[in-house]
């Protein structure tokens, strides 16, 4: 199959009174790791519910592995979609569960999931699992539709770092597999950092950036020097933000090509460090004086 | 999807067989003294038409000894309300609720297949139950039908066809309505709340007119007899076939009183007679059919609209 895992096009969710997601068009290239960042209410979870046909879209269109998610549900069988809080049937067993899936699924291979599941017992009732154990039978039954795409929304909420790395090398030996593309959202950028090979970041319901991450570090400068008025740099395309600290001037830019200039000081950005810029708000709030709170006598 | 459904309602599923193995118990237990009671007196003789004498008093003896126990077998009426507020209410709303349908609706089954086979195993267990309650009822009010006829929604409620019809229907309102609400207790209420809504609105103003209802007239003074039909209405006319209000009786009786006459006399040789329009007994299982047929339309009406509703409901 050769269309895109993931593409929408304008793509558009109102709420009761707000947008969920507004204006987003983007397409993940097959094979991808896609870290999916954003603060909370971004519209993350959105675009995943739209991509799995659990919301409709109010304008624009999605199309995963080249269907409509809504018209065309069947198409779900190839997609493996964890939800945010990995829900599961908390009165079935572990083994229910795993049944479940097996019944409501033509493609599954139970050796993903065997493989997964070594810890638990298959008696276990859901609702006992640990927060660890849970995300990863809910990653387990992802997996073993040995689906095209595998969608996780928040998948390292309430997980020590401990599981959530297990989590994270569990899902990379499982898709390792199957060449699955795989889609991560999450609001921490330190939990996706070391796996995504692209990232989606959304704000406010749109997409402010998307890209290759090496491409996306590549094209990015920081740049430090001494406080001045801003004009043209030479090999610096466009100012992303600006930042001063006293007589300090520290710039975040998108070069095209080598700044020459000797007075600033240049150094690489980190990834978080590029995203959280991104994120912040395009004008910080200035802070207002403290108010001043009349002293009373309680007595 | 046959597995998924057992596995996710035989909680269900067990509480209603349970509820029927209860009905059982409790109506052999129950019946046993009526059958006894029944053959003793040798009520059989007493059917019309009667071959004995003093039939009047042996029946009004029999129902002074076991309508209590009729009349609480009434509550049956609503038994089928369960399937809709227990079965059919959380069967969305709960998923809805919970956030499991996250999980359920994005493995390979589709929406749509998945409600389908749910509404179909669920429902046609629900009208299992339905059945078996009904043949329940029926076996237990036999000694109060042939006496007093099944006609009369006290009896036609719980027996025949529209028990399961009933029970269909409950069903279906509740997958709806759990659909709409995506809250389990709104969504029983609502449940509740219709089924009662269109049971009233049947009996009320649909069933007396499923046949033109026949009428017959009677003496003025007849006290009436209880005769198997379903009595809609009973007014007192005079000769010129107008309506006589109660008033107007009490102050006819009375006058006839102070003149020193009797007054069922009085009223007769004024021509006043009673016409009293009914359904009568023999069109039970017509009825039963129309309104079964009803119910179970409106059923099948309100899954389809679910099925419709499914693909396009957002979460």
């Amino acid at each position: 199959m050769n269309a895109a895992p993931l593409d929408a096009r304008g793509l558009g969710k109102r709420f009761r009174r707000e947008w969920g997601l507004r204006d987003c068009t983007l397409t993940i290239p097959q094979g991808a790791v896609v870290g999916l960042a954003g603060p909370n209410a971004a519209g993350k979870s959105t675009l995943l519910a739209l991509a799995t046909g659990l919301l409709a879209p109010t304008e624009g269109s999605i199309s995963v592995l080249g269907s409509d998610p809504l018209r065309e549900p069947s198409v779900l069988a190839q997609v493996g979609y964890v939800a945010q809080g990995a829900p599961l049937y908390r009165s079935f067993t572990v083994a229910d569960t795993i049944e479940f899936a097996r019944r409501t699924n033509a493609r599954w291979d139970d050796e993903l999931v065997g493989d997964v599941l070594t810890r638990v017992a298959p008696s276990t009732k859901v609702g006992s699992l640990s927060a660890g154990d849970r995300a990863r039978l809910a990653l387990a039954i992802a997996l073993g539709k040995r689906p095209q795409l595998v969608l996780l929304d928040e998948p390292f909420a309430g997980l020590d770092p401990l599981a959530g790395r297990e989590f994270l090398q569990l899902l990379m030996d499982g898709v390792a597999e199957t060449s699955a593309t795989v889609v991560i959202a999450s609001h921490v950028i330190a939990d996706i950092e070391r796996v995504c090979d692209h990232i989606v970041l959304l704000t406010d319901g749109g997409v402010r950036l998307e890209g290759n991450v090496e491409e996306l570090l590549e094209s990015h400068r920081i740049l430090m020097g001494p406080r001045r008025p801003l004009g043209e740099i030479r090999g610096v395309r466009s100012i992303v933000r600006e930042r001063y600290s006293g007589r300090q001037l520290t710039l975040l830019v998108l070069v095209d090509g080598p700044i020459v200039d000797p007075s600033w000081t240049i150094e690489r950005v980190g990834l978080e460090e590029l995203l959280l810029t991104y994120m912040a708000p395009e004008r910080l709030p200035t802070p207002k004086p403290p108010e001043r709170v009349p002293l009373r006598w309680h007595g | 999807m046959a597995w998924v459904t057992w596995r996710q309602h035989r909680a269900q599923v067990i509480a209603i067989a349970g509820l029927l193995v209860a009905l059982a118990a409790a109506v052999l237990g129950t019946h046993l003294p009526i059958q006894a009671a029944y053959h003793r007196d040798t009520l059989s003789e007493c059917l019309p038409p009667a071959s004995r004498s003093g039939c009047d008093i042996i029946v009004r003896h029999f129902q002074g000894e076991f309508d209590s126990w009729a009349t609480a077998l009434r509550v049956l009426a609503a038994l089928p309300a369960l399937a809709g507020l227990f079965v059919g209410a959380p069967l969305f709303a709960r998923e809805l609720e919970h956030g499991t349908h996250r999980f359920a609706w994005t493995q390979g089954v589709t929406r749509r297949r998945w409600l389908l086979s749910k509404a179909a195993l669920l429902g046609a267990a629900t009208i299992t139950a339905g059945v078996v309650a009904s043949a329940l009822v029926m076996w237990w009010r036999g000694p109060f039908d042939t006496l007093e006829g099944r006609m009369s929604p006290s009896a036609f409620d719980i027996e025949g066809l529209v028990v399961p019809a009933y029970a269909l229907f409950a069903f279906a309102v509740g997958v709806l309505a759990g659909l709409l609400f995506r809250r389990t207790v709104p969504a029983m209420t609502a449940t509740l709340v219709i089924f009662v809504a269109a049971r009233l609105g049947v009996l009320k103003l649909l069933r007396p007119h499923f046949l033109p209802p026949l009428h017959r007239t009677a003496l003025a003074t007849d006290t009436g007899r209880q005769t198997g039909d379903w009595l809609l209405s009973d007014t007192l006319v005079d000769a010129a076939g107008r309506q006589i209000t109660a008033g107007r009786e009490d102050l006819a009786v009375l006058h006839a009183q102070q003149a020193g006459i009797d007054p069922h006399a009085y009223l007769v040789s004024v021509g006043w007679k009673r016409v009293i329009s009914y359904q009568p007994a023999d069109r039970f299982w017509t009825f039963q059919l129309v309104e079964a047929g009803l119910f179970v339309a409106l059923a099948v009406a309100i899954v389809l609209a679910a099925i419709w509703l499914v693909r396009r409901t957002p979460t």
